[in-house]
């Protein structure tokens, strides 16, 4: 306290010239037109700049919440293309009849917790689990393809068998030809995927375009998954083994949707009976 | 002492009825050119004996820049130029320092000699009319005019002050 006096008188000339600087300026700003106005301009610019950087900031916190948004108004367009692709087509078939398939494929977004990309066996974590819906066996997909299968689920959390996976098999088909195939992964290259058992008589090109087939209760039909990029045909093979160069980039992936399909157990039911 | 004082309140009146009352009124103004303005006020500042407190020199400036600030309808301008330059005066005298010291006298021409009180009056009154106008200004958008008139205003003002100082040549 006696050092806070001591300062005080010590400086208490540039303490009364600070104050009575303060006091003429706010004089100045107050008493004097165009004092006022050069003012009120220049700090309207430097609370413009604070406000304009603040906002910044803000806008960064809250993009977690539009990117959710985003994905919701995401998931449900993909929704109703993808329902709308598939009821078109059953219904230009005129001896089916028409069904009410308005409503066949449902979509759920998830984010993605962690992945692997660089084993031999990759496998996702999707931060949704059962309590929005998600069970195994459902299909996963991106704007731009698809990535895998469901595995497990728990509560929160769910395992996503990614396609790049020794033991993946995804019914797969040539646009233009409709051959169908079998997608696997040759563990070379997250890009790149083989898809076997394309009879050799077939007539296929470099950049023919390859989409899913619909035909497992997985995936639904013409998702776009990637072209042709090398034909070749194993010694003593009756089948083409093709490199198909994938769309999209699986390692740099941050949000997915989960594809349920209605009639799954119907479907399922009617494949087991086949095996049988 | 006293006589000190009474000299500096009965002078300071002086000069500030020349100012408000006489060169208030002097408008020199040819076509665009009207850059000449007479201020001889910070000499009340300017003469204050070396010994003079300096809170009470600041003091001091504050309400003569404001009285100025009255007749001239602009409020708090001159107010913050006399009181940076009052919180300055020290550091300018203790640069040109003469050898023998300063006494007890007003800092004026008679006791110090005419060359150390021109530099004195120099650096004073040119601090003060370049802050003046910088702040009537307030905006270095309009550097250009600042300085035209901080320098024909200085020019002005010198020679005004030399002037009475030469025909009163106060003592005290």
């Amino acid at each position: 306290m006696r050092n806070l006096l001591y300062l005080l008188i010590r400086f208490s000339a540039l303490f009364l010239f600070l104050f009575l600087e303060v006091v003429s300026f706010y004089l100045i700003v107050n008493y004097n037109k165009s004092q006022k106005e050069i003012w009120a301009h220049s700090s309207n610019q430097f609370s413009g700049f604070v406000n304009k950087r603040v906002e910044g900031v803000e806008d960064f916190f809250e993009m977690q919440n539009e990117n959710d948004s985003l994905l919701l108004e995401n998931a449900k367009l993909l929704e109703t293309i993808i329902n709308y692709r598939v009821s078109s087509k059953d219904n230009a078939f005129e001896e089916f009849e028409i069904q009410d398939t308005s409503k066949t494929y449902h979509i759920i977004p998830a984010r993605i917790c962690s992945k692997t990309i660089n084993l031999r066996n990759n496998y996702l974590t999707l931060c949704s689990g059962s309590a929005n819906g998600i069970t195994p066996g459902m299909g996963v997909i991106t704007k731009s393809g698809i990535v895998g299968i469901v595995k497990t689920v728990t509560k929160k959390y769910a395992t996503v068998l990614m396609i790049l996976h020794s033991e993946s098999r995804i019914s797969a088909k040539i646009n233009s030809k409709n051959y169908h195939g079998n997608l696997i992964w040759n563990a070379e290259d997250p890009l790149k995927m083989s898809l076997m058992d394309v009879p050799k008589h077939a007539k296929i090109d470099r950049g023919d375009s390859i989409s899913t087939s619909g035909f497992s209760t997985v995936f639904p039909p013409d998702i776009f998954i990637g072209r042709i990029n090398a034909l070749e045909i194993e010694g003593g093979s009756n089948s083409y083994k093709l490199e198909v160069l994938l769309n999209y980039d699986l390692s740099a992936l941050e949000y997915v949707y989960v594809v349920s399909f209605d009639d799954t157990e119907e479907k399922k039911t009617l494949l087991e009976q086949e095996n049988e | 002492m006293n006589k000190v004082l009474q000299r500096n309140i009965i002078r300071g009146f002086f000069i500030l009825f020349i100012q408000l009352v006489l060169l208030k009124r002097i408008d020199i103004t040819f076509g665009d050119f009207n850059y000449i303005h007479f201020t001889i006020y910070p000499l009340i500042l300017l003469l204050l004996p070396f010994k003079t407190s300096r809170t009470l020199v600041i003091g001091i400036a504050f309400f003569l820049g404001l009285t100025v600030d009255l007749f001239y309808d602009s409020l708090g301008v001159h107010a913050a130029a006399c009181t940076l330059i009052a919180y300055l005066r020290i550091y300018i005298l203790n640069v040109i320092s003469p050898v023998e010291g300063y006494g007890k006298d007003s800092l004026t021409a008679y006791v110090y000699g005419l060359p150390w009180f021109l530099t004195y009056l120099g650096i004073f009154l040119f601090i003060h009319l370049i802050t003046l106008y910088s702040i009537e200004a307030f905006s270095f958008v309009y550097i250009k005019e600042i300085l035209l008139r901080t320098i024909f205003s200085f020019i002005a003002s010198m020679f005004l002050i030399s002037i009475g100082q030469l025909i009163f040549n106060p003592k005290y």
